[in-house]
């Protein structure tokens, strides 16, 4: 079966690396990624990008960490995506 | 259930689909011959690898072939110059998200950093002949560092294993904790089992066709199970809005899950949408292995500990998925292998941990009866050792300890009704035996190896075995679940023809006729028309979870009782009649009294009656975290006898009768539950005996038809059946889904007749010749006792 019950909100990270940053643009890439995979709610949905999913709350918690590792490593911009994701979004009427 | 109006608008296709046909159909619960089976037959219908538009290019895949690997670099300058290619595409032009998934968009289009499994899909092309783009492929330029695949899900749980997905290798964990959690047994015994990658197998492997509307958008014609999920997958990762990612059906050979995840369909629309050309796609067999999702792989440890006199007093179980690179539909096989871990038992004490886990294998998701097939041979293995322990009789010790309306399931939901499991049993246990003429001097085609001349009755060992399964029907854990319905009631050619329209999957199970059974009976109007199903109407669900007919056919039901009220208040009132007095018969407004008031045809004229409805079932809910809930809608039962002549000195064996019992609340159309039956059945003598997707260090060993053994008409036996028809007072007509149920008792109860036969403990199935072979040189620790058709045991008997 499956349903297509996707998560309430989905968070998509991208880490833009700076080369001015304390360090290197691939150490700034990978310490999103940590902080991202510490909070078990992350995947990875392209080049430097990284979506976390879950409930309301834990996915917002999760994404300040994330954010916060980023800017720790140097890295000068986070873009940022969130959308909720209920159910019955899914099957708009067209 | 409620109803609304929420028809979509159609825009005009870019490739006309066949006409759908009109049939006259019997009414429900009456044989009625499917629409689709003849053209089929004949090699006349129109599958999905059979289509074909002006101008249409060939796309293809590259694939790697490493399990486990990174990508340094892709090159696609010599590709993209072969005179004929008309692109190549990667990863950088996805144009939306990047990953898919059904649950869980985990998955790349086209990866760009990790390999994850063999055959993961890294490059497109689209060229103007099949055999230039597959030329195209050799030319694309993958620089890959060769990681060493973590191929072993125990080790993939370990806390030092290689991560392979951010969010770490367990992908879920379902506990279950009913009862009391310290339990003690006056006769405990233990089992490990293990159950292999069966394949779906179905017929006419992945293919689509993708036509761009040159507006931006695009049109799919695709054999998949559900429109909506693909769409709604599609648009995403195309970027489109989904008004302008437009699906329609077309020919399924077959699907058993295998077409639930998404394989070619952004593919070829990435490749359609970038030249502005139809671009068609089809897998051969060797492709498909790598295209689709297989039945996962599972090991499992059981503990039942029971009462002197039989009554169980406990279940543990430790359940492991191998959900191979990505989630798939995991995460509800996960919970179906937890929901049902202890079989169709009143169980007072359970203790279920339910893993599914990340690997380099092959992706696993959904395959008929998933999850509950896995753990059926496990707990059956176990009843029949239990059996043997206490000295009773396995059909009995069921019996004894069989759930039944009332009884609180491990999750704390009540059984409803009906669930007639110990009915099940007797009847089956009633069901008369094969004759047992001599081995020695039957026709060779009646004995193990066939005509193959390997046995003229030597060596040949008949063995007994029983098994009972069940599982849900419908989505459940809190899913909204619906289908939607769209009926219009017309004349055409002088007579009443009713229309109905969905986007239900027809994959062969008999949907069509079904539905075409329920408009004929709701209406009363033998000519009925069910149009090609489109996402131009609302999502009508999955085809899988054996729950189709309960919603679909439950959604055509509640439109054509609308189409009817709004008919009859029409010739209410052009007769000047009370409408409630009013029915539709024989195409005709009758009176209460059988009076004739007025064709259907006069009442019609020349306006139609239409209704668009929506069908949901019940709430239900999310397990907490003792795995505790009212999460299925509805449980559907079989049950199996398996009778099997083993030739011990070869390892052959011949299945000589499956006879089965089933639970179907309402037989819609006869004809085609029996072939429901049969087919189930057959897949479970395939995963009992033959079908096993072969890997090693995460590499698939038989990708081909050659290699992974599929039953043939000569392996099956003659399948007798006795059908219960108890009406599950919630469900349309009383019905419940009946594809999954013979693919779930199937396997246990031929490993207990492989057990009976030669005394093995058959821990693992496909029960391969070298697991029976050789019962004369290495005799089991214990013969078989007669009649006690169950595997030797060693059982903890408490003093």
């Amino acid at each position: 079966m499956p349903g297509y019950n996707r998560a309430e909100v989905s968070a998509e990270l991208t880490v833009v690396p700076s080369w001015e940053g304390k360090q290197s643009p691939r150490a700034q890439a990978e310490a999103a990624r940590r902080a991202a995979s510490e909070s078990g709610l992350a995947h990875e949905s392209g080049p430097g990008r990284t979506v976390l999913s879950g409930g309301r709350t834990e996915v917002l918690e999760a994404l300040r960490k994330v954010i916060e590792a980023s800017l720790d490593a140097g890295a000068h911009i986070v873009q940022v995506k969130v959308e909720a994701e209920g159910d019955a979004q899914r099957f708009q009427k067209s | 259930m409620s109803a609304s109006t929420t028809a979509e608008t159609r825009t005009v296709p870019t490739r006309p689909g066949p006409a759908a046909p009109v049939s006259r159909p019997n009414r429900v619960g009456e044989n009625t011959v499917r629409a689709d089976g003849v053209p089929k037959v004949r090699g006349e219908f129109e599958y999905s690898s059979d289509m074909g538009a002006d101008g249409m290019l060939w796309g293809a895949t590259l694939r790697s072939p490493h399990p486990h690997a990174t990508i340094w670099s892709i090159d696609i300058t010599q590709a993209l110059a072969m005179p004929g290619v008309h692109a190549v595409l990667t990863h950088e032009d996805v144009p939306g998200r990047k990953v898919y998934g059904m649950e869980i968009p985990d998955q790349p289009v086209l990866a760009w950093e990790h390999v994850r499994y063999q055959g993961e899909a890294i490059a497109l092309v689209a060229a103007d002949h099949p055999e230039t783009a597959r030329r195209a492929l050799d030319r694309i330029d993958v620089t890959y560092e060769v990681l060493e695949p973590l191929a072993d899900a125990e080790r993939a749980m370990a806390d030092d294993a290689q991560r392979l997905h951010l969010s770490g290798n367990v992908l879920r964990h379902i506990t279950i904790r009913h009862g009391e959690q310290a339990p003690v047994a006056d006769v405990v015994v233990t089992g490990e089992y293990e159950v292999g990658m069966q394949d779906q197998a179905f017929l006419g492997p992945e293919s689509g066709l993708a036509v761009p509307d040159g507006e931006g958008g695009v049109d799919l014609y695709i054999a998949t199970q559900w429109l909506h999920v693909d769409r709604d997958q599609l648009a995403e990762s195309l970027d489109l809005p989904p008004e302008k990612v437009r699906l329609t059906m077309s020919g399924v050979g077959g699907a058993f899950g295998g077409r639930e995840d998404l394989s070619m369909q952004i593919h070829a629309c990435m490749l359609a949408l970038h030249t502005d050309r139809p671009v068609k796609i089809v897998y051969d067999r060797e492709e498909s292995f790598f295209g689709h999702v297989h039945r996962h792989p599972c090991r499992m440890r059981y503990e039942h500990g029971a009462t002197r006199d039989g009554g169980l007093v406990y279940v543990k179980a430790r359940i492991v998925l191998d959900g191979g690179a990505y989630a798939s539909s995991s995460t509800a096989v996960c919970s179906n292998a937890a929901c049902f871990a202890c079989g169709p038992y009143d169980v007072p004490s359970a203790t279920i941990d339910s893993y599914v886990v990340y690997t380099n294998n092959p992706p696993c998701g959904a395959m008929r009866g998933f999850g509950a097939v896995q753990t059926a041979f496990a707990y059956e293995s176990q009843m029949d050792k239990l059996a043997a322990a206490l000295g009773v009789d396995p059909v009995e010790l069921r019996i004894r300890n069989a759930m039944a309306p009332g009884h609180r399931m491990p999750t704390g939901q009540v059984v409803p009704e009906p669930a007639p499991v110990a009915e099940l049993l007797e009847r089956l246990r009633a069901m008369p035996l094969p004759a047992e003429a001599p081995s020695e001097g039957r026709d060779l085609r009646d004995l193990p190896g066939g005509v193959s001349n390997t046995t003229h009755g030597e060596g040949v060992r008949r063995g007994v075995g029983y098994g009972i399964g069940f599982k849900n029907v419908g989505f459940s854990e809190g899913f909204d679940d619906y289908a939607t319905a769209r009926v219009i009631l017309r004349v055409a050619d002088g007579e009443p023809l009713v229309e109905v329209h969905t986007a239900a999957a027809e994959v062969g199970q008999g949907l069509v006729t079904v539905q075409a059974q329920i408009a004929r009976t709701e209406l009363g109007v033998e000519r009925v028309s069910v149009l090609q199903a489109d996402t131009a109407v609302g999502s009508a669900g999955s085809s899988s979870a054996s729950r189709q007919t309960y919603m679909t056919g439950g959604a055509v039901k509640l439109a054509c009782e609308a189409v009817r009220e709004r008919m009859l208040e029409r010739a209410g009132l052009q007769a000047g009649e009370d409408p409630g007095d009013l029915s539709l018969e024989d195409g005709a407004v009758v009176s209460a009294g059988g009076g004739r008031i007025a064709a259907l045809t006069d009442v019609l004229a020349d306006e139609p009656i239409e209704e668009t409805v929506e069908f949901h079932h019940h709430e239900t809910y999310p397990l907490d975290e003792n795995g505790q809930g009212d999460a299925h809608l509805q449980f559907a039962f079989s049950a199996h006898r398996a009778v099997v002549d083993v030739d011990t000195r070869l390892g052959l064996v011949r299945v000589v009768e499956l006879a089965t019992t089933q639970e179907v609340g309402k037989a819609m159309n006869p004809q085609a539950l029996e072939g429901q039956i049969d087919g189930g059945t057959a897949q479970g003598l395939g995963l009992a005996l033959l079908e096993e997707i072969q890997v090693r260090d995460g590499r698939i060993l038989n990708a081909s038809f050659t290699d992974y053994l599929l039953p043939t008409i000569l392996d099956m036996p003659p399948v007798s059946k006795v059908v219960l028809e108890h009406a599950d007072p919630e469900a349309p007509y009383g019905l419940k889904g009946v594809g999954e149920p013979p693919n779930i008792s199937t396997p246990p109860a031929l490993a207990a007749a492989l057990r009976d036969a030669t005394g093995r403990e058959l821990p693992r199935i496909p029960v391969r010749p070298e697991h029976i072979v050789g019962i004369d040189e290495h005799p089991p620790a214990r013969p078989p006792l007669p009649g006690s058709r169950g595997p030797t045991a060693t059982p903890h008997i408490r003093p």
